[in-house]
């Protein structure tokens, strides 16, 4: 099977054109798969893929994805752009968000699997967030889903109904904080937890509570392929169906540890 | 005392590739080692830093090449850089010898009269991991990242790293690790080297890894070792600054790169640096409420010897939308009535508001608007910056028209003063464009994202993107000296003489000289790019030669849709036109 594409998608402002490879790829029957090495879902990452390609009989061949970009994202479209035009036929582990920019030159697949944020406290008198005191710090992890829930609940509310709120990037230092008592709940991707787990034996004092009142927030993970590869996006597409219906990513969702639904 | 040297190979620095010799110069040369007497007078005949002076004039007092010749000019040399990239270099001049640094950490030192190749240097990365897109990226946009000083050339690399090349051969003296790459920092911009000391600023602020840290270092510049180092986001022994980030802990905060060059006053042996935009942009997410957010989007003035900050004014406090202020700083004396007055004049951040402050003190003297800005609503007469509230967003989501564009008004592109007419000379874009906050998340877990920027639009009323301002400058007040409007952005840096020209190049591919009293075009040139990086001159043997970069502008391809008549060339074409006037005196 040949992927590519015979027309290149046209350059955003910050990429010289002359960095885009305009070659039609000839890769038999593989497919690039590129991979974030530094997501917190990199393995089941991989691991989809894998049962993608299985499913469209396209042997896996995995490349780095772009990664190691300011929280403002400078450079990461640009640096994206030139890895979907030059080593990248799907990207995996792109969150599906109504805000989020999707530029022309890429376009996204359904979702494969939907994973919730969590809640975490050590108090054991809270149950819910609405138990925190709102004299009370709370972390979020900077950037996410569930920031933006937060921040969004919170302007719902009388300014003396809101929490402080402190952004985190580091999640190892969030739950030192959490752990020394300067924050009282911190909020964070199901995953970065179970990444926690592996690596600090503090996470065990760690219990999930409720976000009632607020909303769970959950993000729905997709692909990203290039705008010109819709034959591709389609199977793909088809291929996540089949394994959302015969319960191979919930299996692997199972065996990752991660909350969370297949499909989206 | 100067160093001999034969130029009869290429010098073959740690990763260079092997080049064949048969294009390269046969001749014995004589490098003289700058002086610091040099670095704080340099020879006119030289252009020995990025601005040509440690006050950043951007003025060269060179007058072979005038308003009566200009037309006269012709090409003397070209030359393609050595790889692809944002192209915003400044070619630097001693001894004959012209080095030009251009993307990817390399250094070239060419034959200044005929162009030949003496030496190159590449230097040598780490391998690239998964985790490297930002230092890729900004690999490809290092801009005037050498500095002369000694028998040295200094280089400023991707990878955090001050590295002191022999200016005869390009051979590696000496490197020095100064920030943790692995963390995400880098250098975008080149050093000031004064005093024997080499004076360097951080990039690469807003990963997440460099969390409450960015840093302007002081280093010997024998070997590097360093002396001091102070942070823009966190100062311990300024408690208004941790107010300032609604208190805020340092280690949630980012941001406060300083994207530009500093100046040095050898009178007050101060040195004053530009700070940019705190992140995220939008403080709904950074969680400092209404703070100014200290020291970001500020200029400092640091003791050259310790760091330690003398004094700092904000010019944008409590910014929202990514209208940072890191630009150059400008030293000024004008003698009035028998008393001097030691100014510090810049158009220091995006919305294009140009400040005069008294250098010794900080104080507030005056302020100009230049293109139309809606950011700020007014300044106090004691230098309180009032910024526009309404465009604050209350919610993510919110979309805001705010003018200029996240490519300015101003960007790093620098403006030039002359001495002889007493006129700032800034290159400007009218520009507007919708921000709104965003929590992105582009790939699932990782924070990268809390700002989308749409598409570049002149404001209502306004036909021309492209805006040269003269102002005239006085401790008083400024003037409004005559403005050069055009439909194609100005994207390079300005280079004014004492022959009477100012030099900017544009969008359009066009350099073009300016009479320094009217704004007249006395000579234009259509070349194969955008004009981008920093003009520069210099003179050997009677001769006076003018340096034209060119190449992939991201200014000129993020404001391409205001001028859309006007097409950008698809192929990168980095390179540097030499022309020159004059007749050889031997």
């Amino acid at each position: 099977m040949v992927m590519g594409a015979a027309l290149a998608a046209p350059a955003s402002a910050q990429v010289p054109p002359g960095l885009l490879d305009h070659s039609r790829p000839i890769q038999g029957d593989a497919i690039r798969v590129c991979i974030d090495e530094a997501s917190v879902i990199r393995d089941f990452d991989i691991a989809v893929a894998e049962a993608i390609a299985a499913s469209l009989f396209l042997e896996p061949n995995f490349q780095r994805a772009p990664g190691g970009f300011p929280i403002n994202a400078e450079g990461y479209l640009e640096q994206l752009e030139i890895a979907m035009a030059n080593s990248c036929d799907l990207l995996m582990g792109v969150s599906l968000l109504p805000t989020s920019p999707f530029p022309e030159w890429a376009t996204v697949t359904r979702a494969y699997a939907s994973v919730p944020f969590v809640l975490g406290v050590i108090d054991p008198a809270y149950a819910r967030l609405g138990d925190i005191p709102f004299d009370k710090v709370l972390g979020t992890a900077i950037g996410s889903t569930g920031e933006w829930a937060m921040i969004t609940y919170q302007l719902t509310q009388p300014e003396n109904r809101r929490w402080r709120r402190l952004p985190y990037a580091d999640h190892e230092l969030m739950l030192r904080r959490l752990s020394d008592g300067s924050i009282e709940g911190m909020i964070l991707w199901h995953p970065s937890l179970v990444q926690l787990h592996d690596i600090n034996p503090d996470a065990e004092a760690v219990r999930l509570i409720a976000f009632d009142p607020m909303a769970e927030p959950i993000v729905r993970i997709a692909g990203l392929v290039s705008s010109r590869d819709t034959f591709l996006r389609n199977q793909i597409d088809l291929a996540i169906d089949v394994l959302v219906q015969d319960g191979t990513i919930a299996d692997l969702m199972d065996e990752f540890q991660f909350r969370g639904t297949a499909g989206g | 005392m100067s160093f001999t040297f034969r130029t009869s190979f290429l010098a073959l620095a740690a990763g260079a590739s092997l080049l064949g010799t048969s294009a390269l110069a046969q001749a014995t040369r004589e490098y003289t080692p700058v002086t610091d007497e040099m670095i704080l007078n340099p020879p006119a005949e030289d252009w020995l830093m990025w601005r040509g002076t440690v006050d950043n004039h951007g003025y060269s007092q060179l007058d072979i090449l005038n308003k009566d010749n200009v037309g006269d000019l012709e090409l003397a040399w070209a030359w393609p850089m050595a790889d692809l990239g944002l192209q915003e270099t400044a070619a630097l001049v001693h001894d004959g010898i012209l080095f030009l640094q251009t993307n990817n950490s390399i250094v070239q030192a060419l034959d200044a009269v005929t162009g030949d190749l003496i030496w190159e240097y590449r230097h040598p990365l780490p391998e690239i991991s998964s985790t490297w897109g930002y230092q890729i990226y900004q690999s490809r946009r290092q801009k005037n990242s050498i500095a002369l000083y000694d028998d040295k050339v200094y280089l400023t690399t991707v990878d955090a790293k001050i590295v002191a090349l022999n200016a005869v051969d390009g051979k590696v003296a000496w490197e020095r690790q100064v920030n943790d790459y692995s963390k995400g920092y880098s250098y975008t911009v080149g050093p000031l080297v004064v005093n024997g000391k080499i004076i360097a600023a951080t990039s690469g602020c807003s990963i997440t890894g460099t969390a409450g840290a960015c840093y302007i270092t002081g280093h010997d510049a024998e070997n590097g070792e360093e002396l001091w180092r102070f942070n823009t986001i966190d100062d311990p022994n300024n408690p208004l600054v941790d107010a300032s980030w609604g208190d805020v802990p340092p280690e949630n905060r980012w941001g406060g790169t300083p994207w530009a060059t500093g100046s040095y006053d050898p009178r007050t042996n101060l040195t004053f640096w530009g700070i940019g935009m705190p992140a995220p942009y939008a403080e709904l997410v950074r969680g400092s409420g209404d703070g100014d957010a200290l020291y970001t989007n500020s200029t400092l003035a640091l003791d050259a010897d310790t760091g330690e900050l003398k004094w700092y004014y904000q010019h944008l406090p409590r910014d929202n939308w990514d209208l940072d202020s890191p630009f150059e700083r400008v030293l000024i004396d004008q003698e009035i009535d028998g008393e001097m007055h030691h100014m510090l004049v810049t158009v220091a951040g995006k919305n294009g508001i140009a400040f005069a402050l008294d250098r010794d003190t900080g104080e507030y003297l005056w302020s100009m608007d230049t293109i139309y800005q809606n950011s700020v609503t007014h300044i106090d007469d004691d230098g309180t910056v009032h910024i526009n509230e309404e465009l604050v967003p209350t919610a993510i989501g919110q979309q805001v028209m705010i003018c200029p564009s996240v490519s300015g008004g101003k960007l790093w592109q620098a403006a030039s003063y002359s001495p002889k007419t007493e006129q700032f000379y800034v290159p400007l874009t009218e520009a507007c464009n919708n921000v709104t906050a965003i929590q992105a998340e582009f790939t699932a877990g990782n924070a990268t994202g809390s700002m989308t920027f749409g598409p570049r639009v002149l404001p209502e009323g306004i036909t021309e993107a492209g805006l040269l301002q003269s102002i005239g400058i006085s401790p008083d007040t400024p003037e409004d000296a005559w403005k050069h409007r055009q439909r194609t952005s100005m994207t390079s840096t300005v280079l004014a003489t004492a022959g009477g020209l100012v030099f900017a190049g544009d969008a359009g591919r066009y350099i073009k000289a300016f009479d320094d009293e009217s704004g007249e075009v006395l000579w234009e040139q259509r070349l194969n790019a955008p004009v981008g990086g920093a003009p520069t001159t210099y003179a050997i043997d009677g001769v006076q030669y003018l340096v034209v970069p060119t190449g992939y502008s991201a200014a000129a391809a993020s404001s391409a849709s205001m001028f859309p008549e006007v097409p950008l060339p698809s192929g990168a074409g980095n390179s540097i036109f030499v022309y020159k006037i004059g007749s050889a005196t031997n």
